[in-house]
């Protein structure tokens, strides 16, 4: 394809034309970022008021438990808990893993690491950013009402989210938040794809682009047409809520005509399993860059890698019935998807080998973007293989909803895309920002947020392996929880050490930002090649004064042919040989 | 509030203390409650399998995290070697590694998952000397319902009871179910088995239980707030006691049951779709 260069345009002058209404990527890219930190603190909020329930049924929550709850004295209602898991999971995934993976450095990083000015359609841009802002605003206002915000899992299964099992209208607002919610994902995932596709520089192959944006334009594939599924799903809800379809009701619900529940299930999964790989694929691809620059040598097998990130990508989107065992699917159905999930651990294993490969004889840095992303290596290895437990038809009879299943997603969800969004934030706030982050309270921030962080998800797995089960105001009231007691308190100090941790980053976030005496980064301060760290940090408003050349792949570390002191290429270099 | 934070806090902890002090030790307290079927070992053997397979992949993760991390830091490893891992013999070692892993883990766990359900779980041959049992779940209670002596559903000898489910030890009890409302879940621990009970719908489901007692039935599938609290008892009874218990309760309700009360017989016949 000829070469697409885009013009430089004058740099926007008004404060709203600058940080409001911004077609600027970068500017994009940070607003996602600050909207997915508010939306960490307020979902983080809501795992201590659940951990703390769980922990202590009955017991008042300590310090601002009788504010936020004045008429049962500080004690969290019982429709108030299923009303906080229900937000913490939509929150989490929708409101703040989203715009920081995907919105922040998809935003933020694919111009600047494939040598383009800007995104190829500004305009849709700004607009995915307000609409989720929109869809934001609909949540909070949800959390407002009187009957409540939306209450019936995050998964929100009819029949208990039609108005038979969700009386309120937190659920329609819910199901309309997450609409704008796609709307505003869908024109991401639009953008990106086809700015990966046309905007890249002269000479930047498919195999020569970094392993990061390899990560989020698969992601952005699977964004761009799974979400829409979800979309057809919510609108139908929609349709059953207000207007009295029912595409979903079925039994004494349903007055006129019969629907059937599964039929969502079915549409929520197709869209469920691939978002859990649409939120882990940036992180993976962020950390197989990682790796490779602080070990100071080539990321072994990239080609592999890339290929192995694109046969996941495609496996995820046939995988998705091992949500619904206990539906009871015919053995057939039910056989396939096993077995098509198994396979997923192949792919798997190439880049965990690939992983290690990279950190073989290298000559490793450990820097807080490192740090992170060893941490990923290592909790992503818990999680994706506890995940064959779950896959597995006869075990599943037994730990379908149980803690075991919120152990596992919160290792492959939580703590991998966590600690991957830490690393790329560490790694990419000097190009940002143009300033450096603290190393040291970083680095406190990685070993007080990794610790606690596996004593919870440990516990909670072990919890499940012992039969208790999931969304339980007070899982005591079965004897065969009882024995759990000691083992739930320990897992909410955890979770309270890890939210405390979380402070350290704050702290260190915004004294960065807005302290004054901080150093001011240089243009790479991390001695590697590629294209965002040619230019000056903070990056200027065109990007690129002159669209670089790509000559070299991303990962030229450690090349003994080197002569000329560093012991790295820019990618606009030609490949030294000896 | 007269008792501050911290004391309470510091009453907590000891709480929680004497709890795991006067229960059984630390390694038992996350054992799965007791098995009391038939089947529920073959989900243990392959738990168990699949943990010592996982222990042995993830050691190899962890020795090369941690190895290389040692041996490769900067202070000791200064001068990296330049390789892009894309020779013949890396491509291999990956691809060895690949086919072992699907060797060791897919190839075993799919098969043996296939056998289990297919000999055991999924075996839903009713015929002979079983208890039928139908399964009406409702917000937040389980409704069950015996055939009683003409071996008919929805009749007026049925035995019909709430959150009390009672089985005869050691034979097949099968289970047919369906919602009133939202889709809720069948979970007995004890047998280690699960379904979705869910309106429009039957699913199915069968276990047996070879120890007298009292287990739990609990609700897996989140239905609304007091889901929670939608517990049932599991009584296992001899076959003496059980058969007496049906005969008793079988008269009592020939005797007080209303024939025409449409909300006694909700009950459908057995094996209908």
């Amino acid at each position: 394809m000829a070469f697409l260069e885009q013009h430089i345009h004058d740099e926007p002058k008004t404060f709203i034309s600058k940080y409001v209404i911004s077609y600027d990527h970068k500017v994009i890219g940070k607003q996602f970022l600050w909207y997915g930190i508010f939306w960490l603190l307020v979902g983080g909020l809501m795992a201590m008021l659940i951990r703390w329930t769980l922990a202590y049924p009955g017991v008042p929550f300590p310090l601002i438990g009788s504010l936020l709850f004045p008429h049962t004295g500080g004690v969290v209602p019982p429709d108030t808990y299923a009303m906080l898991f229900t937000m913490h999971g939509t929150i989490m995934i929708f409101f703040a893993i989203t715009p920081i993976l995907i919105g922040a450095f998809g935003n933020f990083c694919i111009p600047l690491m494939i040598g383009a000015r800007d995104m190829i359609f500004p305009t849709l841009n700004m607009l995915s950013f307000w609409f989720s802002m929109a869809s934001g605003a609909l949540l909070l206002i949800s959390l407002c009402l009187p009957l409540g915000a939306a209450a019936g899992g995050w998964t929100s299964y009819p029949t208990l989210s039609t108005t038979l099992g969700s009386p309120g209208a937190g659920q329609t607002l819910w199901l309309l938040s997450l609409f704008l919610f796609g709307a505003s994902s869908t024109m991401g995932a639009v953008n990106y794809i086809t700015t990966v596709i046309t905007l890249r520089a002269p000479g930047m192959d498919y195999f020569k682009m970094p392993l990061t944006i390899w990560g989020i334009w698969l992601t952005s594939i699977l964004n761009a047409i799974f979400v829409p599924v979800l979309g057809a799903g919510l609108i139908l809800l929609t349709f059953d809520r207000v207007f009295g379809t029912t595409f979903f009701l079925a039994g004494a619900a349903a007055t006129s005509g019969k629907g059937d529940p599964v039929l969502f299930q079915h549409v929520f999964w197709i869209f469920g399993h691939p978002e859990v790989y649409i939120l882990i694929l940036p992180a993976w691809g962020i950390v197989s860059d990682l790796l490779s620059f602080f070990s100071r040598k080539p990321a072994f097998g990239y080609k592999m890698t890339a290929l192995s990130l694109t046969a996941i990508t495609i496996l995820s989107t046939v995988v998705y019935g091992h949500h619904m065992y206990t539906t009871q699917m015919s053995p057939l159905l039910t056989q396939s998807f096993m077995t098509l999930t198994m396979l997923i651990s192949m792919p798997s294993a190439v880049f965990f080998a690939n992983w290690l490969g990279t950190l073989w004889k290298g000559s490793i840095r450990f820097t807080s973007p490192m740090l992170f992303s060893l941490g990923v290596v290592f909790v992503f290895g818990l999680g994706g293989l506890t995940g064959l437990y779950l896959a597995s038809t006869s075990i599943d009879l037994y730990l379908h909803d149980t803690y075991f299943v919120v152990g596992h997603f919160h290792y492959t969800m939580a703590a991998s895309v966590l600690l991957g969004g830490f690393a790329g934030t560490y790694f990419w706030f000097p190009k940002m920002f143009g300033r450096m982050m603290d190393e040291k309270l970083a680095k406190i921030h990685f070993w007080t947020t990794m610790i606690p962080l596996n004593g919870i998800f440990t516990g909670m797995m072990m919890m499940g392996w012992a039969g208790m089960h999931r969304r339980l105001y007070n899982p005591f009231i079965y004897e065969f929880t009882q024995n759990l007691m000691p083992l739930n308190k320990f897992v909410t100090y955890c979770a309270i050490a890890m939210g405390f941790a979380q402070f350290t980053f704050l702290y260190n976030f915004f004294k960065t930002i807005f302290g004054k005496n901080i150093p001011q980064a240089s243009s790479n301060p991390w001695d590697v090649g590629t294209l965002e760290w040619t230019i000056p940090s903070p990056a200027p408003h065109y990007n690129f004064k002159e669209i670089p050349h790509v000559k070299c792949g991303p990962h030229e570390l450690g090349n003994p042919n080197l002569t000329d002191g560093k012991d790295f290429q820019y990618q606009t270099e030609e490949l030294v040989k000896a | 509030m007269s008792i501050s934070f911290s004391e309470r806090l510091l009453g907590l902890i000891s709480n929680a203390y004497e709890i795991s002090a006067k229960s059984v030790s630390f390694w038992e307290s996350f054992q799965p409650p007791e098995d009391i079927s038939s089947n529920g070992h073959l989900i243990e053997w392959l738990f168990y399998y699949t943990t010592y397979v996982n222990l042995f992949w993830f050691a190899l993760v962890v020795i090369g995290l941690f190895g290389f991390s040692f041996l490769y830091s900067q202070k000791r490893h200064k001068k990296p070697v330049y390789t892009h891992g894309n020779e013949k013999k890396h491509l291999f070692i990956t691809a060895f590694i690949a086919v072992g892993v699907f060797l060791s883990v897919d190839l075993v766990i799919t098969k043996v998952s296939s056998r289990d359900m297919k000999e055991s779980f999924w075996n839903f041959d009713d015929s002979g000397d079983t208890v039928k049992v139908q399964v009406l779940a409702q917000q937040w209670a389980w409704n069950f319902r015996y055939a009683g002596t003409d071996g008919e559903f929805n009749t007026a000898d049925d035995v019909v009871t709430l959150n009390n489910l009672r089985v005869p030890m050691g034979k097949k009890i099968f289970l047919q179910m369906t919602s009133k409302d939202v889709i809720h879940a069948f979970y007995l621990p004890n047998a280690r088995i699960k379904a979705d009970a869910i309106p429009g719908r039957f699913s199915k489901l069968w276990f047996d239980a070879n120890k007298a007692g009292e287990y739990e039935i609990a609700c897996a599938e989140m239905c609304g707030t007091h889901h929670y609290l939608m517990k049932a008892q599991l009584t296992v009874m001899t076959q003496e006691d059980f058969a007496s218990w049906v005969n008793e309760s079988q008269s009592m309700a020939i005797a007080t049951n209303d024939t025409e009360d449409v909300n006694l017989r909700w009950g459908w016949k057995w094996g209908s779709k």
